[in-house]
């Protein structure tokens, strides 16, 4: 790891949050127009992080606490790693233990309704990993290596050649973010049968960290979708940008799936149109490497 | 120490301790008895290693009166199966012991020239070396904690003579029986040992004499006979296609003729069965109903890991054949299905069960993979499955003695109950699950491998993987879920509170279990570049993976166990020792009504009745249960096994 990816993995640590938060503060501003509402002003996301840090401490049990530190630092770990440009596959591991944390936090406490939303995570986790695994072996089939360096080092946009390998990481993505259709472990709204899911028993300055963990999720996958742009940069940056607007239009006009309907979905389309891209690069192009 | 006196200590020591722990009732006088050859073994074991990589390979053919000796208890063996057949009236226990009796004869007086001898009969290369390391260290310390299990366990069943001294004669027996499967280089000895291994099992299944267990045990007895049939009959089609009975003979043969291909088939099909792959994945969901020391023996040290060793053994024989593309695909089929299907248990032996299938699974893949990079992730894993799953056990036997069950639903908040067995089980989670933890390591090296084209087939093998990794996510999150579920302490206790079962030698096994697992993940570069790599070398494969600077680098991936360590400890531990909670803050959980904590947790509902507060673990029964998927599942792996016979064949 060069002197310049530890520099620019520590910049992202720093920036992240801010064009998280702004990038949350947007989702909130279209999605009141698109509702016919005014909506709030697009720094509204900070002035609520720090109400939600100035607010008294309520708290049910001290694991949920620790486990949701742990879900902060190693999503932290994993958008580090990802702008230092290191292994693709180590960095969704990552992610994986970083998501396992959030839900161990809901398990850690006897709530029905923290308890079934943290069960539905960890089948949103069964629906987007291997869909992750899989992105990560098609990139590496067209650059060779699966170190996100290598991806800057590859000539052609990933995009031209696995274009259904990125309309499968789009479902994996809008599970991750907990969009609609896929809010399936923790509603959007408090007054439906879930309550909060995952996040009910947060309140405070410890939601606050969860909502500053979103923020670097939302960096780390909007990075992830770049990466199908990489040379040049700005072009995948605009691609990001698009998609998240694609994220922010299709929340607003679905309802939220059941879990089976979830799973099916992500595996039979997510997982088969990597397949499919696969044989599509064997077949078509004829360029996978041999090595 | 000269090499032959450790072989002859590493698989007679073992056996002599049986044969004298027969005649020891006294548990105090067994003690010693057993844990000082187990600390002997653990140590020749060691010093095995470090002379087999200092001065290369050992061999050894011992004096013919050997020969004699192994053929006369060999005909009694096979005799003794018939024999249990005809006595429990069970028709495949019979039919397949009649089988295997008829053809050993047939090949050892008529087939074979009289004085065929395999030169040398022991071959002790760095895999056999790994594989002794797994069976002396992991299976000393089981059977050590045994010892205090077994005690509890016949206190509990209130037993009027104890029947610890056959336990133990079996349990002791099967190290010296592994440790001879792993040196043999003779089919014809391999063989020997290898039926062993069933007689020891079958009759440490059977040990509490239950009706399921004398079920389970047959069952287990018939399954493996009928590797055992593949295994005789593979042997007879070697010798008449090569002349030869020697394994260095036929993985050194180089790209093999299709006329070996059959027998090599046949031995994976022998090495399937005892690894417990479907669908003969039932004899070992069975075995569950033994004492849990049997379980953590024959899931992590022993038996199963007899199957995958052979598979791996003679990879490199059917390198770049039809039958390394369908190894992978089964490998991988077997690793998915069976991690989709522990989503469903909820006993947790069975989890454990499913996730050990699924383990062997992926060791069998990777060796069908066949390249530099999946053969050293096949025998990592190998050795972190041993150390981790082993510890599983333990942990979940020290459980069942103590709350009397063994579903994970009775060990909801288990943490307030018995934080200290909780905390180590969930320690063994961890390892076994995340990153940067040694079987995560085999997965990342193990999806390398698979994405690197090795066959036409990989685009399945890497989406089985894939979904196979994250179904096993589920369940042991889940799991861990289950034992961390506390009431909030604003709500009062609900859960009874009581002592901590007293320390003992249990515990001590269970540290030691897991030290080493969280040791050799951190170290495992060195480990990679003392043991794995050369392993990987001498079976004639070019090392993938460089350490320097302690990191573990592929051509295609980089990866730093031990800088992932510190940063991800420090992620956890940080918060658990700062965040200090005041009880003031403390507050219930949010129910669907008002509170009640003097009642416990407890919620006032319709017309102001409390009702308590009730939570449960869901394990999508229909979705993934055996009775929706088992068919679908039993049913691809026979074809995959047919194919794969067949592929050779035609």
């Amino acid at each position: 790891m060069s002197g310049f990816d530890w520099l620019i993995g520590l910049a992202a640590l720093v920036l992240a949050p801010l064009v998280g938060g702004f990038l949350r503060g947007v989702d909130r501003k279209l999605t009141a127009r698109m509702q016919g509402r005014i909506g709030p002003p697009v720094w509204q996301q900070f002035y609520d992080f720090f109400k939600l840090v100035g607010k008294t401490r309520a708290v049910t049990t001290k694991g949920a606490l620790v486990w949701i530190w742990g879900y902060l630092l190693l999503t932290m770990l994993a958008v580090f790693m990802l702008f230092a440009r290191q292994d693709l596959l180590i960095i969704f591991f990552i992610l994986a233990f970083a998501g396992a944390c959030l839900v161990f936090g809901a398990f850690s406490v006897r709530s029905p309704y923290s308890q079934i939303g943290g069960h539905r995570e960890i089948m949103q986790m069964l629906s987007y990993e291997p869909i992750l695994l899989l992105a990560a072996v098609a990139i590496f089939l067209q650059t060779g290596t699966f170190k996100v360096s290598g991806i800057f080092e590859h000539g052609e946009p990933l995009l031209l050649t696995l274009p259904l390998v990125f309309v499968a990481v789009l479902i994996a993505l809008t599970i991750k973010l907990r969009k609609s259709p896929f809010d399936i472990s923790a509603s959007e709204h408090a007054h439906q049968e879930l309550v909060r899911g995952v996040y009910t028993e947060y309140s405070g300055r410890h939601l606050a960290l969860i909502e500053l963990t979103h923020w670097y999720e939302l960096v780390l996958i909007l990075a992830f979708v770049a990466l199908f742009w990489a040379q040049p940069l700005w072009i995948g940056v605009l691609l990001a940008l698009a998609v998240y607007f694609l994220e922010l239009i299709v929340d607003n006009v679905e309802a939220r799936l059941q879990w089976g309907w979830m799973l099916s979905i992500s595996w039979a389309a997510g997982v088969g149109f990597i397949l499919v891209n696969i044989l599509m690069i064997e077949l078509l192009f004829g360029n996978v490497l041999r090595l | 120490m000269a090499g032959e006196a450790l072989i002859a200590i590493l698989i007679l020591l073992p056996v002599a301790t049986a044969l004298a722990g027969l005649a020891v009732k006294n548990e105090q006088l067994r003690r010693p008895l057993i844990i000082l050859p187990c600390a002997v073994l653990i140590a020749a074991s060691l010093l095995l290693t470090f002379q087999v990589a200092a001065h290369g390979p050992l061999t050894l053919t011992p004096a013919a009166s050997w020969d004699t000796i192994i053929l006369v208890l060999e005909l009694v063996l096979l005799a003794y199966f018939v024999y249990v057949g005809v006595v429990r009236k069970h028709v495949l226990v019979l039919g397949l012991g009649a089988l295997q009796l008829v053809l050993f004869t047939l090949l050892k007086f008529v087939w074979l020239p009289s004085g065929f001898k395999v030169q040398p009969a022991l071959y002790i290369d760095l895999l056999a070396v790994v594989m002794c390391l797994v069976i002396s260290v992991v299976g000393a310390l089981i059977v050590i904690y045994g010892l205090n299990y077994m005690q509890n366990h016949e206190r509990h069943l209130k037993l009027s003579a104890t029947r610890q001294h056959i336990f133990f004669f079996f349990l002791v027996g099967f190290l010296g029986a592994m440790n001879g499967v792993v040196f043999a280089n003779s089919l014809l000895w391999l063989f020997f040992f290898w039926e062993l291994t069933t007689l020891c099992c079958y009759h440490l299944i059977r040990h509490d004499l239950t009706e399921e267990a004398e079920q389970s045990a047959l069952r287990a007895l018939w399954m493996n006979l009928f590797g055992g049939v593949a295994l005789l009959t593979g042997m007879a089609l070697t010798y008449q296609a090569s002349g030869t009975l020697s394994l260095l003979d036929i993985t050194g043969l180089g790209a093999v003729g299709s006329v070996l291909l059959l027998p090599l088939a046949l031995f994976c099909l022998a090495g399937f069965t005892k690894a417990a792959q479907v669908p003969f994945q039932r004899w070992l969901l069975g075995a569950m109903v033994a004492p849990t020391p049997v379980s953590a023996l024959l899931h992590s040290s022993t038996m199963v890991k007899a199957g995958v060793y052979l598979v791996l053994r003679l990879a490199p024989a059917y390198e770049g054949t039809y039958l390394t593309a369908v190894l992978a695909v089964f490998g991988a089929f077997v690793f998915m299905v069976t991690s989709l299907l522990a989503i469903s248990q909820r006993i947790s032996k069975r989890v454990l069960a499913y996730s050990t299938i699924s383990s062997l699974g992926l060791v069998i893949c990777l060796a069908g993979i066949n390249t530099g990079l999946a053969i050293a992730a096949a025998v990592a894993l190998i050795i972190f499955h041993a150390v981790t799953k082993g510890l599983l056990f333990l942990v979940v036997g020290i459980v069942e003695q103590d709350i009397h069950s063994r579903d994970i639903e009775d060990m909801e908040g288990l943490t307030t109950r018995l934080p200290l067995v909780s905390g180590l089980a969930i320690l063994g989670m961890i390892v076994i699950l995340f990153v940067p933890f040694g079987v995560l390591f085999t997965k990342w090296a193990g999806l390398q491998a698979a994405a690197t084209p090795f066959s036409d087939l990989y685009p399945l093998v890497v989406v089985f993987l894939a979904v196979g990794s994250a179904a096993g996510v589920v369940f042991w999150v889940r799991w861990i879920g289950r034992l961390i579920s506390v009431v909030s302490p604003a709500e009062g206790t609900s859960a009874e509170s009581r002592p901590e079962p007293r320390l003992s030698g249990s515990y001590l096994v269970v540290f030691s279990l897991l030290a080493g697992a969280v040791v050799l993940s951190a170290l495992a570069a060195p480990l990679v570049s003392g043991l794995i790599n050369p392993t990987v070398v001498a079976m004639g494969y070019s090392p993938a993976l460089d350490t320097t600077g302690w990191h573990l680098a592929t051509p295609y991936g980089f990866f730093s166990p031990w800088a992932l360590f510190v940063v991800i400890a420090l992620a956890l531990v940080l918060p658990a020792l700062l965040v200090k909670i005041r009880p003031e803050e403390v507050r219930p959980v949010y129910l669907c009504g008002e509170n009640q904590p003097a009642a416990g947790p407890t919620f006032r509902s319709i017309a102001d009745q409390p009702v308590p507060a009730q939570t449960g673990g869901i394990y999508w029964t229909e979705a993934f249960g055996e009775k929706s998927l088992n068919a679908w599942v039993n049913g691809a792996g026979i074809v995959l096994l047919a194919a794969l016979i067949a592929g050779v064949i035609v």
